[in-house]
């Protein structure tokens, strides 16, 4: 072959596709057709995981030109990567998408509701240690943790930060377990709780109706609260605050709607193929990315028991009893969380209706995973020091 | 010179009480912000419609 190299040098220009292929770019092809087909098939987050699976594949073609490091001819991937994920931008505009998106009226009917999510944030720094016992080094075990906000945006601000060769395998876990929460929480929340706890009702005793002003002003206390004790988190809490005050005050359908809808849709579409491109058999054919994975649902199941045995802490001392299970909706999987829960509640006890409650956490999930990103973003610097 | 695990337990030792100290003050200054501005009737005739709906 190399004799007919050298006969017919235009022929190396022609077969360095084939040439250049190996074991690892078919695995890799393979994994994005799995991507792809979970997508497909099992509605597991399409919008993002087949945008990734695709990029995947263009990114594991032998030479190929869509992720080309070449001076002067940098491939698309490249170009979008550095143009929208190195510097942070796509998950911002995300975050502004989903700030158009959330309503935090129950939130701010039951605010008790943001101490559930808090807890529910536990996952994150129990799977942080475990990536630090497991070999990784600090500021890698801290983005794996991440992981554990149930937070996609999040998972990749942090990582495009502190782990920017892991950012393909992190956004995949994060996504895939976020879809994966109808399957991971029920067991783990039967297996802390009892059938008792599990039937507990929960009623709306003092609870007001929420004024237009209230729900204005809200995103901007958040913001100027996190601002002064995170400012590394403004960036995250104030895009998110930013899509939801478009929405609340209510002059600015048009911008509103706009950041729902034609935002969101674009940016997950170049974030999806960008984050695919940088799944390089190289970066990704490794022993962590399997911890990674096996990480994400730690992450997942620490998040669940901590939002549950928080709840249930709380009616040790409390005289009107909540149902642990809310707990677990302190996740930022929105609204997927709150719907399993309430799903379960429902099972146990067909005239039990918690949807209300359970959403209202999931939306403090929200911001409660923000939080926790923000004080993970600080504190990696300040402990590497 | 701290291991991985040293810096991982800090973090979590820092920032999980720091993160309830947190949503603590968005606790009160929402509670606040609700008490304040209690919504007028109307609006709660509205929420109860939509609740019908």
């Amino acid at each position: 072959m190399e004799a007919l190299l050298a006969q017919y040098p235009w022929l190396d220009e022609l077969l360095m596709g084939f040439l250049g292929l190996s074991w690892k770019h078919i695995a890799m092809w393979v994994i994005g057709a799995i991507l792809i087909y979970l997508a497909v098939e099992y509605d597991y987050e399409p919008i993002l995981l087949l945008p990734i699976g695709f990029g995947a594949i263009l990114a594991n073609i032998p030479h190929s030109s869509a992720v080309s490091t070449h001076p002067g001819e940098e491939g698309f991937l490249v170009v979008l990567y550095q143009g929208g994920i190195a510097n942070e931008l796509f998950p911002v505009l995300i975050f502004i998408a989903i700030g158009a998106m959330c309503d935090f009226t129950p939130l701010i009917r039951r605010p008790s509701v943001m101490f559930f999510a808090a807890a529910a944030q536990f996952g994150i720094f129990a799977t942080a240690v475990g990536a630090a016992a497991l070999g990784f080094k600090f500021e890698h075990a801290a983005s794996i943790g991440i992981i554990g906000a149930a937070d996609g945006p999040t998972t990749i601000y942090v990582a495009s930060r502190y782990a920017q060769d892991m950012l393909g395998p992190l956004a995949v876990a994060a996504y895939s377990y976020m879809s994966l929460v109808p399957v991971i929480q029920p067991p783990v929340v039967r297996a802390i709780t009892t059938a008792n706890e599990r039937k507990i009702k929960m009623g709306f005793l003092g609870e007001e109706p929420v004024s237009d002003r209230a729900k204005f002003l809200f995103p901007l206390l958040i913001v100027l609260i996190a601002g002064i004790v995170a400012p590394i988190s403004v960036a995250l809490i104030g895009s998110l605050m930013f899509g939801n005050i478009l929405k609340v005050s209510g002059v600015v359908e048009n911008l509103s709607n706009t950041a729902q809808n034609e935002l969101a849709n674009l940016v997950t579409l170049l974030l999806g193929i960008t984050i695919g491109g940088t799944m390089t058999a190289e970066k990704f054919l490794t022993i962590d990315v399997a911890f990674i994975m096996g990480l994400g649902a730690v992450a997942f199941v620490f998040d669940t028991v901590g939002g549950v045995m928080f709840a249930k802490l709380g009616n040790m001392f409390t005289k009107t009893k909540i149902n642990p299970m809310i707990g677990a909706c302190g996740i930022s999987a929105f609204p997927m969380s709150g719907r399993v829960i309430a799903k379960m509640a429902l099972k146990e006890d067909p005239t039990n209706f918690i949807i209300q409650h359970a959403i209202g956490v999931n939306v403090a999930g929200q911001v409660a995973s923000v939080v926790a990103g923000g004080l993970v973003l600080a504190l990696i610097p300040a402990l590497t020091k | 010179m701290e291991s991985a695990v040293t810096k991982a337990l800090k973090m979590m030792a820092i920032a999980l009480p720091t993160m309830f100290f947190v949503i603590a003050i968005f606790y009160v200054a929402t509670k606040a912000l609700h008490k304040a501005f209690p919504a007028p009737v109307e609006d709660e005739e509205e929420e109860e419609e939509e609740d019908e709906e």
